[in-house]
């Protein structure tokens, strides 16, 4: 598609801006700021107040959870530049390079780095650390379920786990691809020599990182009572947890919504010389729908938050039904944000899946346009949905018939997305990569979500189904089966890439069919569950579900089995696995003209692209 | 015209489509489709009510219709999509080197619209099916309330209360007499809960000072199981009871027993 000269790298200087403050500061100096910060506001605004009144604990717990996030990004040395600007000035030259990590090593993953592999790289760091957090949380579900009247642990742990795990897996799930992938990839396929914006890039991530530490200490704050759905008013009656849970929302908003500008303005700026719309790799037409659509909708959530924490701090009634509020009023703003959410999720990791079924299937990528419509109409009809979360809620019947229709067209655009993956596999001969068993995996998956959603979406079944295990079920098939499954694609094909080294084969299979194999035994007696009667996210069930629990939780340990594998592979793959060639699959977009280490600026010669990325294939007999 | 004239015309669209059925690979993808759909037909129509509670109302009837006549609709949808899925993955290249490039098929436009046509129709059956449902539920509600039963369903950290107005009784179970329409009006003494009496195949949440209204048809006797189907806290788990759909006679002897010992259930 490109033609490309590859100069010999340019020999920079290491810069080293001595006198810097910029070069004092890390990870280290964010924390201990941050704590600093923490514990100077908790006891300065615990002195001389009622500690017994529970809005006055919920006021100096979340402020001292906002001065941590702050003293953090102070301490590491974000507002650097944004001070110099204040006082008229900016960085140096050197201060810049030095800021993009040039030559620092292992030591610029802990810094306030500007460049956006380096991001992508704490991205996916990131990432496996909050999948495996939330992961072991939904390990101890599935045990404390695997019999009925087990007490592996209390309810009250029990109730946190569910909500913990929800939001950890949420959160993962947002930044799953877009975050590695939309960070180190896509700048390079598109031919960009950084995002627009590499200040605020390594602010959408330290910015998330502060909020890790927040959401953890909800464990030690008694817990959360609400699932990750946080409705009210049991949210205004949840303990001093719950403050963990609103600080997290809050800042993880600021976080996306940065990093949605930033990757919206990337793609739409800095193509490479060429690069018409018609001619820009499906992953990034997917990250790009999937992030402008995070804008408007996550800020709703910020605001159900912000509400929430004015109920429970200041004593304002947006949820409380006793003083004119109304929990509806949450649900909606929740679920405005909710819906589209579920396909923030989804989109990107159905598009990596479709940039790497062209490669292995070496045929073109069937109907681009098609895709393309699939992922506008999906991100534009799920912004008309989302009461139909709410059927059951008694706010505005009228309006389920309404829904209902918005909500089952949803259909037709997720049909072209199946249409362009078989399209491109039709009378093609699959080179079978563990990238492209995931376009297998997700076809199974997401089929199964999809028309387990028709039923859900359906008012009269939903009458039956809400709040069901089988809605757990049909949710998972959708964000694990099919966004999970399309990043873990995504991350076997663009491994190489982005470590140098070509991941493990052998311990790739077998994490993939213990994760396959296992998530369908685990989701199919989940469903089973649901349509017997068992209400989601209880701690205890009658012996009528015993057998369909049981079938459950050795399905998930088949898949936290298969995890371990994967992670296992990863690690041992990243440490000392086979080096990988520039182009270990034939790719033809961007970033495999790169190699690796992918220099500073990328392109040592701005590329010029003169075709789609999808021009295989041969001519029909 | 001459022979050689007649070798290059294209061949007409019927002779096209018979071309591609006769191809080998077509016919596999057939035969898997087929196959496919028999499976996602016999999940439907035999498996689903199997798991399913057995059926005590018009509304739980119309949940199981959906969930059996909804999957044998979409089984031909899902047949082709997994059986060209299958028989690409049967016809993979292992190795090290890539496989040789397939045929370049960009895009089919006949294909797409009938593709997404037939998307659109399955959509509208759905959409329709659904609409018709919820308007005789609808209709069913308004024409039945002057002679259902009313109960007053109240949802507590982590107990459920019904009081039958016309019988004057408080109680912890919820029974019905069959044949009769119901109709319950679901507040909230403190957080959300959702009032869920399983096997009636009916659903509201129940909101602090809000009265919200559900209704059903029992048609069937047999035993009732209701539980809350929102996490309302620590408790969510246990928050359910039982009750019964009865024969007319059955419930008025148990209206009586409950009124006999002051209208509230021991």
């Amino acid at each position: 598609m490109t033609t490309l000269s590859h100069a010999p790298a340019s020999s920079r200087p290491v810069p080293n801006p001595q006198k810097s403050l910029i070069t004092k500061l890390n990870m280290g100096t964010g924390m201990v700021l941050g704590i600093i910060f923490c514990w100077g506001t908790y006891y300065g605004m615990k002195a001389g107040r009622d500690m017994t009144d529970s809005h006055n604990v919920n006021k100096v717990l979340l402020m001292s959870m906002f001065a941590w996030s702050v003293g953090f990004l102070i301490g590491i040395g974000a507002f650097i530049g944004p001070f110099r600007w204040l006082i008229g000035k900016d960085l140096t030259d050197e201060e810049q390079l030095y800021l993009a990590g040039d030559g620092q090593g292992i030591s610029r993953y802990f810094k306030y780095c500007t460049d956006h592999k380096v991001v992508g790289i704490q991205y996916l760091v990131g990432v496996m650390a909050l999948l495996g957090v939330g992961g072991t949380m939904a390990m101890m579900i599935r045990t404390n379920l695997a019999t009925p009247g087990s007490h592996f642990v209390t309810p009250v742990v029990y109730n946190s786990l569910v909500g913990l795990h929800g939001i950890t897996m949420i959160i993962a799930m947002i930044i799953v691809a877009t975050g590695p992938f939309g960070n180190y990839i896509m700048p390079i396929m598109i031919g960009a020599a950084d995002m627009a914006f590499p200040r605020l890039n390594a602010l959408s991530w330290w910015v998330l990182f502060t909020a890790v530490p927040v959401l953890c200490s909800a464990w030690f704050l008694g817990g959360i009572p609400t699932g990750w759905t946080a409705y009210a008013p049991l949210s205004d009656q949840a303990g001093p947890g719950m403050n963990a849970f609103v600080a997290t929302i809050i800042i993880f908003a600021f976080s996306t919504a940065i990093a949605g500008m930033n990757i919206t303005t990337t793609v739409v700026a800095m193509r490479a010389k060429g690069m018409k719309w018609n001619r820009v790799p499906i992953f990034v037409i997917g990250a790009t729908i999937s992030v402008a659509l995070a804008i408007p909708a996550f800020p709703t959530f910020m605001v159900a938050m912000i509400q929430t924490a004015m109920d429970r701090t200041i004593a304002t009634s947006f949820y409380d039904a006793n003083l004119g509020g109304s929990g509806w009023l949450y649900a909606n703003l929740f679920w405005i944000m909710g819906h589209p959410e579920v396909y923030v999720i989804l989109i990107p990791g159905v598009a990596a899946l479709m940039e790497i079924a062209p490669v292995f299937v070496r045929k073109p990528l069937f109907s681009y346009n098609a895709a393309i419509a699939g992922f506008a109409g999906i991100a534009g009809l799920s912004i008309l949905v989302w009461a139909h979360h709410m059927y059951m809620a008694g706010w505005m019947p009228s309006l389920n018939g309404p829904f209902m229709v918005t909500t089952e067209f949803i259909s037709v655009p997720t049909g072209l997305l199946f249409l362009v993956l078989i399209g491109t596999m039709w009378r093609g001969r699959p080179w079978m990569k563990l990238p492209m068993l995931s376009v297998y995996a997700f076809i199974w998956d997401f089929l199964i979500g999809g028309i387990t959603g028709i039923y859900l979406s359906d008012v009269p079944a939903d009458n039956y189904l809400h709040g069901s295990m089988y809605v757990t079920a049909h949710f998972h098939y959708t964000l694990m089966g099919a966004a999970l499954t399309g990043a873990i694609g995504g991350l076997a094909y663009w491994f190489p890439k982005m470590t140098g080294r070509m991941l493990n084969e052998r311990g790739g299979y077998i994490s993939f069919w213990f994760v396959q194999i296992g998530f369908n035994v685990l989701f199919l007696g989940m469903f089973i569950a649901g349509a017997t009667g068992q209400p989601r996210r209880v701690a205890d069930y009658a012996h009528l579900f015993a057998h369909a629990n049981l079938i459950s939780t050795m399905g998930a340990y088949s898949v936290g089995l298969g995890m371990i594998i994967l992670l296992w592979a990863i690690i041992h793959s990243w440490r000392s696995g086979k080096i990988a060639p520039m182009n270990p699959w034939g790719a033809k977009t961007l970033e495999w003209t790169v190699p690796y280490p992918v220099p500073l600026v990328n392109f040592d010669t701005p590329p010029v692209v003169t075709s789609d990325p999808y021009g295989y294939g041969r001519s029909a007999k | 015209m001459s022979d050689h004239d007649q070798e290059v015309l294209p061949p007409t669209p019927g002779a096209r489509v018979g071309k591609f059925l006769g191809r080998s690979d077509v016919r596999q993808t057939f035969i898997l489709g087929l196959l496919y759909t028999i499976v996602f037909v016999v999940l439907g129509r035999w498996i689903y009510p199997h798991w399913m509670p057995r059926v005590l109302s018009k509304q739980m009837q119309a949940n199981e219709d959906i969930m059996i006549w909804f999957t044998v609709i979409s089984a031909p949808i899902a047949g082709v999509v997994l059986a060209i899925a299958t028989k690409s993955f049967m016809n993979m290249h292992r190795g090290d080197t890539p496989p040789e490039e397939g045929i370049a098929i960009r895009t089919n436009t006949p294909v797409v619209i009938v593709w997404t046509a037939t998307s659109v129709l399955f959509c509208i059956v759905a959409i329709v099916w659904g609409l018709v449902a919820l308007n005789t539920e609808s209709i069913a509600a308004a024409t039945d309330a002057p002679k259902s039963i009313v109960v007053d369903v109240t949802g507590s950290q982590w107990a459920w209360s019904f009081y039958y107005p016309a019988q004057n009784i408080h109680t912890h179970t919820l029974n019905l007499p069959v044949n009769q329409p119901v109709t319950f009006n679901v507040t909230s003494d403190d957080v959300n809960h959702s009032f869920w009496p399983v096997q009636l195949g009916v659903k509201i949440d129940a909101n602090r000072l809000v009265t919200t209204v559900a209704h059903a048809d029992p048609t069937a006797t047999g035993p009732l199981d209701v539980k809350c189907a929102e996490l309302c806290g620590l408790y969510h788990a246990y928050m359910e009871t039982d009750g019964a759909i009865q024969t007319p006679a059955d419930f008025s002897s148990w209206v009586s027993s409950i009124q006999a010992t002051g209208g509230v259930q021991e």
